[in-house]
């Protein structure tokens, strides 16, 4: 009788050892602060569809079996990456577990909400190959729910300043004329980003992490620390920055100027490469008034300009030591005036219900390139 | 008490784009998990358990009324889950009345179970009594964690109990009673004493210990807490130690015996399950680690790991223990060893197919998220190993229709039992 009253209470207490590490302990040390980025519902006025009741069209038809919404630092050209707090607000969760389908974490305004419509009816009418089932059994109001829903989705992670190259690199001098004349490599397509991994693999990931978080093992001796290029900051980037930064590196750190050893058709396909890795959708601060206040902590007299994203964060990284920009052209993300997006070529961004126009270029890209 | 063998092992065929997917895959998970796998769970133990202790059920008229509670609740499944009446968590699918009834259902079941061992009338616990003393503790409370059917949580939190009941509802429930259902079987079947209590014991707390905390591995990519992560993927591989110690247990006392598996039709299935308990059990730690879940998941690899769980292991053994029980609780033998046979043969080659169909697929599809080709593009390049998937799908579905067949030619004296059940696995099917 002794041992089997011993091990019951070794049962009861494994068990509630093991409930306190993994359900009560997240419950009370893991709570992530909603963000202004989380998907936002109310944005499309009820009159025209009710987004939170798509919401629950998407769990009823179980769309969350094939579809995950949550991209991966590994998951190049589906816009930026997710943080905790953007999943505040939804409940039950649909992070989901397979990719029968693609990850829809940002699929807001991607495509027009007629193509989404007539994809939910018949998919392979305008994706061929598509398994997905058809949903053409949903009603008409199910079906403005619904894609008011994926219109919705990930559309507050958004990028808002923007950067130029030097004008050498640009087609405004006859240098960077010839340099765009020279240029065979479509920094646009998968097929380019693909061969730029290999380029990127070999030359860059010692310092810059192989996925671009400026963590490789070389960047532990470095004064100067590389970049963590999911920042929204690099997302601003033309391909002929990027061009320019690789060619030339960056003086005062260990960037060299690769134009020494890479060929410019190597170094176009890195900036493929580097367009298709992921963003995070970090906080970058405005102004003073949006931090947490500490009160009896003073906290020293910073400039918006340190804040800036080019020059604060990452531990005094490679970025504003080289260039002489004026701190004008430093747009800060939330800023009022209205963000130089690079418009992609396709419109279908565009031509949502509520006219939504979609800022993440990079997403845009990645459908014209592939889907 | 035979009643709470219940036979519904739906089978997707996924091989055409097929009419509401999600429902019928919704169903087909909470059938497979709620219905056939806990059902014949709780029949098996209903007579495992006396039969350990030597001594009655405690209350018998109890263990009808949590079958026929269990047995309402899978058709209300059937009739909600098919029509999108979903709380939208994966594995808890359940609505709220159907939770409530689950849970009840549960605590009934180990409210009986405990009274029978309490009443018993052998001084020592038989290592299959510990595995089943604690499933039905830890099961019931973990059931009611994971449904969260009223409360909202904030969503990552929500999916981190959400997988801790996903997974637990494997480590808790399938692999405990499982296991403690091989630790019986085994023996039994070979007349060889078990190689070591000792060992049998470190598997046992092993797997207490390790297997609870691995759920957060399911979303090792997502923004939750990075020590949340790391307790995950540490216990996932740690989860090696209890299951090489058992599997160690089990081929030690199979040791000189394996020709039996050739002609015991019982022990070929139990022998089966141990061998797709290995292989599921090294496969899982390596896909926990960071580097091969990086590369591997979302991807159809799971699926078939899922399957080789619940189906290979799992399901083999609870066929086995049917095998096994059925003559010596009705005093018959069975209506046709030639069905049991061609069962085991269909269920077997339709489960290898599966498995390398959806491994095959996995891999394909791995390799286009990591090298960055859009879902269209591969998506055809998997037709066939899905159209594979159909078959084996039918394959096994026609295994399982032969076996509710014969369990129903061998008790027709009592035909309710196991008609409607075997009429469900029609409609699935369909």
């Amino acid at each position: 009788m002794h041992s089997y009253r011993l091990g019951a209470i070794g049962i009861v207490v494994t068990f509630f050892v093991i409930i306190f590490s993994t359900v009560l302990m997240p419950m009370v040390l893991f709570n992530p602060k909603p963000n202004d980025r989380s998907n936002q519902y109310s944005r499309i006025p009820k009159n025209i569809a009710d987004a939170e009741r798509g919401r629950k069209i998407y769990v009823r038809e179980g769309c969350f079996y094939c579809h995950t919404q949550f991209t991966r630092l590994q998951d190049r050209g589906y816009g930026p990456l997710v943080k905790a707090g953007d999943y505040v607000w939804e409940t039950p969760h649909q992070l989901g577990t397979a990719r029968t389908g693609p990850d829809l974490t940002n699929e807001g305004g991607r495509m027009a909400s007629e193509w989404q419509k007539a994809h939910l009816i018949q998919p392979r009418a305008v994706k061929p190959g598509s398994i997905m089932p058809s949903f053409s059994y949903l009603n008409e109001r199910d079906m403005n729910d619904l894609v008011a829903y994926l219109q919705c989705l990930g559309n507050r992670r958004e990028v808002h300043a923007f950067v130029e190259a030097p004008d050498e690199y640009r087609t405004t001098t006859p240098a960077g004329v010839a340099l765009h004349n020279r240029k065979t490599v479509d920094t646009n397509a998968s097929a380019s980003a693909n061969a730029g991994r290999g380029i990127y693999t070999q030359n860059c990931a010692v310092c810059h992490g192989l996925n671009g978080l400026g963590e490789g093992p070389n960047a532990t001796a470095l004064e100067k620390k590389p970049p963590n290029f999911s920042r929204p900051y690099y997302k601003q980037y033309s391909d002929e920055f990027w061009f320019y930064r690789v060619s030339e590196g960056v003086p005062g750190t260990r960037m060299p100027r690769w134009i020494e050893t890479l060929t410019e058709e190597q170094r176009w396909y890195l900036v493929a490469y580097l367009k298709t890795l992921p963003q995070d959708s970090e906080i970058t601060i405005n102004n003073l008034n949006q931090i947490d206040k500490v009160e009896d902590i003073r906290l020293p007299k910073l400039s918006n300009q340190q804040y800036e994203p080019h020059h604060g964060g990452h531990g005094g990284h490679s970025e504003g030591s080289g260039d002489n920009m004026s701190p004008s052209e430093h747009q800060m993300p939330g800023q009022t005036t209205p963000p130089a997006t690079k418009t992609p070529s396709s419109t279908t961004g565009t031509s949502t219900e509520s006219g939504t126009s979609k800022t993440d270029g990079h997403g845009a890209e990645h459908k014209e390139g592939g889907h | 008490m035979i009643g709470g063998l219940e036979f519904s092992m739906p089978d997707l065929v996924k091989n055409v784009p097929q009419l509401a997917f999600p429902h019928l895959r919704m169903f087909h998970v909470n059938a497979v998990t709620i219905g056939w796998l806990s059902m014949g769970y709780v029949g098996s133990v209903f007579h495992m358990v006396p039969t350990l202790c030597k001594t009655k059920l405690w209350n018998e008229r109890l263990g009808n009324m949590t079958m026929w509670a269990w047995n309402l609740v899978l058709v209300g499944a059937f009739c909600t889950l098919l029509n999108g009446n979903t709380e939208g968590r994966e594995y808890a699918e359940l609505g709220a009345v159907l939770d409530v009834m689950v849970a009840v259902a549960l605590v009934l079941v180990a409210l009986n179970i405990y009274m029978t061992i309490l009443n018993r009338r052998v001084k020592k616990l038989y290592v299959s009594l510990w595995y089943f003393l604690g499933s039905l503790f830890w099961f019931p409370l973990v059931y009611i964690i994971g449904q969260r059917t009223f409360v909202a949580l904030p969503g990552l939190n929500d999916a981190i109990i959400g997988w801790f009941y996903g997974h637990n509802i494997l480590g808790m429930w399938f692999t405990t009673i499982g296991v403690g259902m091989m630790y019986y079987l085994l023996p039994r079947l070979t007349q060889a004493p078990l190689y070591s209590h000792g060992l049998s014991m470190l598997g046992f707390w092993g797997i207490a210990l390790f297997y609870a905390p691995t759920g957060t591995h399911h979303i090792l990519q997502s923004p939750v807490p990075e020590w949340l992560k790391a307790i995950a993927v540490i216990s996932s591989i740690f989860l090696l130690v209890p299951v090489l110690t058992v599997l160690t247990n089990f081929f030690m006392t199979m040791k000189g015996r394996w020709g039996m598996a050739v002609t015991d039709l019982p022990l070929r299935f139990a022998v089966t399950s141990c061998m797709f308990y290995l292989v599921t059990c090294v496969q899982g730690p390596f896909q926990a680690t960071r580097w091969v879940n990086w590369y591997l998941h979302f991807t159809q690899w799971v699926v078939g790991h899922a399957h080789l769980a619940l189906l290979g292991t799992f399901s083999f053994i609870l066929s086995s223990a049917v095998y096994y029980s059925l003559p010596r609780l009705t005093g018959r033998e069975f209506y046709s060893q030639g069905l049991i046979r061609a069962h085991y043969w269909l269920k077997f080659l339709g489960f290898l197919l599966m498995m390398t169909s959806l491994t095959i697929a996995g891999l394909v599809q791995s390799a286009g998220w990591a090298f960055n080709i859009p879902v269209d593009q591969w998506s055809l390049q998997i037709r066939p190993y899905w159209f594979l998937r159909g078959i084996s799908g039918i394959m096994i579905v026609l295994g399982q229709f032969l076996f509710a067949y014969n369990v129903w030619k061998t008790l027709y004296t009592k035909p309710a039992a196991t008609a409607a059940p075997a009429a469900k696995a029609a409609e699935v099917k369909a």
